[in-house]
């Protein structure tokens, strides 16, 4: 009698003894690093939140590993320290991500507003261009210039997205092609400034 | 003389004191600290990882230095102030060399892979951007700019965000950019090949021939003057008796290559025409002119199958007027179809031809013209273009 006692003693000791998955852990860590990733971590600390939500994968990866194993045998002292540094991660990184997203937004705007000078300087060179400047070439400046001055909505649709990055570089390509524009055009007003003066001298 | 032996109480003394320069000197070994050296090159190895993007390029290498990494490091926290004997092994120092070896392992693989990665994308930006320089200066060559509306320059626009993005070590944003550039770079080569391809077509530049050899074979036979006009080589070319007399450089309309539709549409009308009106000083506006009998039966025809076709704008005219006219500095814009030349030359042609001329306007009078060469170019990598460029120009046609 005292032997199946103490069998049963054991039995629960270990029963009661059996590791319990993080689950709390877990779902803390993940809020945290969803977190950041509202954060616009993805974008802005790419890698810092490429590094956490790999520690995610190898949390879980862990729990599901220790899972597996016969209940005694649980462990999950690795998957709870990998979830902790996660955590802790998590807030340093959606702190850096908002900085970061803050000062891509500065200079998306920034960005965006030197492409409309751009349009409008390249706009005002096209009303000012010469009229003996071919009629072709002359059509196609117009049409590139309207379509700068359309692509300013994508400018301002990945700003409203939050997608500081591609508004930027989009903004620039923008600025650069307005400034082409507008030299080109100079430079045929230069010509034709310089065709007239020629003809005044001739007579 | 026997030597007295040492008291009791100093053999003491003696045992305590070797005890405590013993225990002074194993002290230090008690704590169970990492090298600091150690331990400063693991967390440079993080740091470095971050930026060769490992776990991006070495997903595996990198969980599994981040793994011990961490464990480590939880290890380090939680131990910190256990002291052991300088017996015990310091299992710490072998797990931070495991640590430190993985890290490297895992660099090596990102900093590998990240760069192939980067020689990739650097590879597919350059083609994009050779695809677009060579576009760009075909459709210069073609005059054919405006065929592809806004596509060439938001093209253009993608391909400096692409560069943009490639700068920033952004590659993989690049890449899906100059996917769309490259995908728009397709589209517009397929749009210049429907609407140029018949400049290619060899049965098309035969049946232009044909054209030319009637038009001087009747300038032989009436012993009178003829001209013909070929769009791609924007050139004008007077015949008498069926000789060449002169050839002079010309400019089309706006969007000239492109065969007329209706009115308004900046192209040159391709066909056999007459000389209906010659229009002198003061009864033009572009120096002196000649008036075609543009549309003629066949344009007619063709502009009614377009519009039962539904290929041109509802409410589109025909359209007329075209003339092979001189130019004046103010009127150069305003060529919207017509065929214009120096007035000098204008002014040989003017007195060179009768009204009933006849006047045959094709796309081009060579297999090799410019148009199907460019186009040809398009459709090939820019290393084998200038081959390709030197070997059709001895395909006359």
């Amino acid at each position: 009698m005292m032997r199946v006692l103490t069998l049963a003693l054991a039995w629960a000791l270990a029963l009661t003894g059996c590791a319990q998955p993080p689950t709390d852990k877990l779902a803390a860590s993940e809020k945290a690093v969803n977190e950041a990733r509202s954060a616009g971590a993805p974008n802005y600390m790419a890698e810092d939140f490429a590094k956490l939500e790999g520690m995610l994968t190898n949390a879980k990866n862990e729990i599901a590993a220790q899972d597996s194993k016969f209940a005694p045998m649980r462990d999950y002292g690795k998957a709870e320290q990998l979830l902790t540094s996660a955590q802790a991660d998590a807030g340093r990184v959606a702190a850096e991500a908002n900085k970061k997203k803050e000062e891509a937004k500065a200079a998306a705007l920034q960005a965006q507003q030197a492409a409309q000078e751009a349009v409008k300087t390249a706009q005002a060179s096209v009303a000012k261009a010469p009229a003996g400047k071919e009629r072709a070439a002359l059509e196609a400046i117009k049409a590139d210039t309207q379509t700068l001055a359309n692509s300013l909505n994508d400018v301002q649709g990945a700003i409203d997205a939050g997608d500081y990055l591609a508004a930027q570089a989009k903004a620039k390509a923008i600025q650069e092609k307005g400034h082409a524009i507008a030299s080109e055009v100079q430079r045929a007003l230069a010509k034709v400034g310089t065709a007239k003066k020629g003809k005044v001298a001739k007579k | 003389m026997a030597r007295a032996l040492p008291t009791r109480s100093v053999l003491t003394r003696c045992a305590i004191a070797a005890g405590l320069i013993a225990v002074a000197l194993s002290l230090p070994g008690c704590v169970q600290q990492a090298p600091p050296e150690l331990l400063q090159a693991v967390e440079n190895l993080d740091r470095h990882l971050l930026s060769v993007q490992g776990a991006e390029f070495a997903p595996e290498e990198y969980a599994r230095f981040i793994e011990r990494w961490v464990a480590v490091k939880a290890r380090l926290q939680s131990e910190d102030d256990v002291i052991r004997w300088p017996w015990e092994a310091n299992g710490l120092v072998a797990d931070l060399l495991k640590v430190e070896e993985e890290g490297r392992q895992a660099a090596l693989v990102a900093a590998e892979r990240r760069e192939a990665e980067r020689l990739q994308t650097l590879a597919w930006l350059t083609a994009v951007e050779r695809r677009l320089r060579t576009l760009g200066s075909r459709v210069e060559e073609m005059g054919s700019r405006l065929i592809l509306g806004e596509k060439l320059i938001e093209t253009e626009l993608l391909v400096k965000q692409g560069r943009s993005f490639f700068e920033q070590g952004r590659f993989s944003r690049s890449g899906p950019v100059l996917d769309e550039a490259a995908r728009l770079l397709d589209d517009q080569i397929a749009l210049l090949n429907a609407e140029l391809g018949r400049y290619a077509d060899e049965r098309m530049v035969d049946t232009w021939r044909r054209k030319v050899r009637r038009t001087v074979a009747w300038s032989k036979r009436h012993q009178a003057p003829a001209i013909v006009v070929s769009k791609a080589d924007r050139s004008l070319t007077l015949y008498h008796n069926g000789g060449v007399v002169a050839s002079y450089p010309v400019q089309l309309g706006y969007n000239g290559i492109l065969e007329k539709r209706y009115q308004g549409d900046g192209a040159t009308p391709e066909g056999q025409y007459r000389v209906l009106k010659k229009r002198d000083r003061r009864q033009t506006q572009f120096y002196r002119a000649l008036l075609l009998d543009y549309p003629n039966a066949e344009d007619r025809q063709r502009f009614r199958l377009a519009r039962n076709a539904g290929i041109i704008p509802v409410g589109a005219t025909i359209g007329g007027q075209i003339e092979i006219h001189g130019l004046d500095h103010r009127a150069v814009s305003q060529t919207l179809g017509c065929i214009m030349l120096e007035n000098r030359w204008i002014d040989v042609l003017f007195d060179s031809v009768d009204v009933g001329t006849p006047v045959t306007i094709v796309g081009a009078v060579k297999r090799s013209n410019s148009v199907a060469l460019a186009l040809a170019a398009l459709d090939q990598p820019e290393e084998e273009e200038d081959v390709a460029f030197a070997d059709s120009t001895s395909d006359e046609g």
